[in-house]
């Protein structure tokens, strides 16, 4: 068998694979929305404005109501040292 | 064009039986370079996915919030505010909402506290168990699932939280919000406003914020505008700010998570040109036979080319799926450290990967091409050195 024939094999194998992990991936998006109705009514009932992903710092659990001194509020000079700070950037 | 395509297909095979010939070396630079693409889209494909989940979960946030601001820092708001608010044309509705944050020192976690003026109007069952308190109940609490196991509840129904005088304000569960709502709820509780207020020492003319509705949704950015100045001091904050915020702070841009990993792909590229330019007398040899073959420089490139793309390509492919698995399956296991640090209450995040043609091409540009570059630019170099003195070594 020729190398590129081989090489087409691969291919074709790793665009199957592809296929069938974002196959998957809809499908479970799809039963992701039907618990967004939930969500949408939490949020106009309670009016809440963040996700709930890194509870260490108020500034990372609400970064929308957060302006941007909070990180550096604590005492003159002081430094911003949560570790979430190096994921989450500073809202602008 | 079939004499072209024939012409490249054995081009190809060529390169790839290359490629086997040398399969050591190219296995460790296959690995590092999947492992490359692995991260950038590891990182895009999170971020992505985070974005697409705070624009879907957060489309009805308040249309406007009011916050009192002194000397930088945000105070309490005068409840008195909200007839200033409702006097301007074009607001429906004010309510006043004091909420904050109680540490648990048992196990160092943040909880966060709500309090509601009313009784939520939901059109939804959002709770697993339970109801809201009814106007006029003191002590009950709806808490998310994370504070019910923070807590230690098992199946008791009450706890406690300090007043700032460190007396003890008790709380009487009376629901439970429902897993499918934990990107929101996880670590809150949600009380009357009478009892948030007697637990944050709060007094009855004051709030945290205050929200408003507008009358007409098109209308948030005039309205804001007329509540800011109205009421000078005050930092008012939108629904399309909120959602420009997590834009901003999930952009791939930005973050220094995003710089790492941009430094690794320059130091695997300035690998691979090292590499490349440090031919080995077999290859230099190989390329002077091909020569004396009768092969131009141009199909010794194309050879190269072929090398490179094939690796790239498959690089590509493992990468990236890879990366979908572990957005997808596994959670963002690699990232989860940094992106939730020292947090005690972590809702456990089922992710969606959202993978968009531009991410897929964005992707390729940023670790293909520089790795084509980086390997062609070298083998012309050497390609057109002169052939009998390759032979000679």
């Amino acid at each position: 068998m020729r190398p590129s024939t081989l090489y087409a094999i691969l291919m074709l194998t790793l665009a199957i694979v592809a296929g069938a992990v974002t196959v998957h991936g809809r499908q479970r998006a799809l039963l992701e929305m039907d618990s967004s109705a939930v969500r949408d009514s939490l949020t106009r009932a309670l009016g809440l404005t963040d996700l709930c992903l890194a509870t260490e710092a108020r500034y990372t659990r609400h970064p929308a109501l957060t302006d941007d001194l909070a990180p550096f509020m604590d005492y003159p000079a002081a430094l911003e040292h949560f570790p979430t700070g190096l994921f989450w950037a500073p809202p602008r | 064009m079939r004499e072209f395509s024939e012409k490249h297909l054995n081009i190809l095979d060529y390169a790839l039986s290359s490629l086997w010939r040398r399969k050591g070396k190219n296995l460790s630079v296959f690995l590092v370079f999947t492992f490359v693409i692995f991260l950038l889209a590891s990182f895009q494909f999170l971020t992505r996915s985070l974005l697409d989940a705070a624009q879907a979960t957060l489309r009805q946030t308040p249309e406007i919030t009011i916050q009192y601001m002194v000397a930088g820092r945000q105070e309490s708001i005068p409840v008195s505010y909200a007839a200033k608010i409702k006097d301007v044309f074009g607001v429906r509705k004010v309510t006043a909402r004091v909420w904050g944050y109680k540490f648990n020192e048992v196990t160092g976690s943040n909880i966060t506290v709500m309090a509601l003026a009313h009784f939520p109007r939901l059109d939804q069952e959002v709770l697993a168990e339970g109801r809201f308190g009814a106007k006029g109940e003191k002590g009950w609490a709806v808490i998310g699932q994370g504070v019910l196991d923070d807590l230690g509840l098992g199946s008791r129904r009450s706890f406690s939280f300090f007043r700032p005088d460190l007396t003890l304000k008790p709380f009487t569960v009376s629901g439970v919000f429902g897993p499918e709502s934990n990107i929101l709820t996880y670590d809150l509780v949600i009380t009357g406003i009478d009892d948030g207020r007697d637990l944050f020492g709060m007094e009855a003319t004051l709030a945290t914020d205050l929200l408003v509705e507008v009358v007409n949704p098109l209308e948030i950015a005039t309205v804001a505008r007329k509540i800011s100045k109205a009421l000078p001091g005050t930092r008012v904050v939108t629904r399309p700010q909120i959602l420009k915020t997590y834009e901003a702070v999930f952009s791939w841009r930005s973050g220094f998570a995003a710089i790492c990993l941009l430094s690794a792909l320059a130091a695997f590229i300035i690998l691979a040109w090292d590499k490349a330019s440090g031919m080995s007398p077999e290859e230099r040899r190989e390329i002077s036979i091909l020569k004396i073959l009768g092969w131009q420089t141009p199909d010794v490139l194309m050879i190269r080319f072929w090398e490179s793309f094939a690796l790239a390509l498959v690089a590509f492919g493992c990468g990236t799926i890879l990366a979908y698995v572990h957005i997808g399956y596994f959670q963002a296991l690699l990232f989860r450290s940094v992106m939730m640090g020292w947090s005690v209450l972590r809702p456990g995040l089922s992710f969606v990967p959202v993978v968009s043609f531009g991410d897929l091409f964005l992707l390729f540009s940023l670790a293909v091409l520089p790795y084509l570059a980086a390997t062609v630019i070298p083998a012309w170099r050497c390609a057109s050195v002169a052939t009998d003195s390759a032979l000679r070594g």
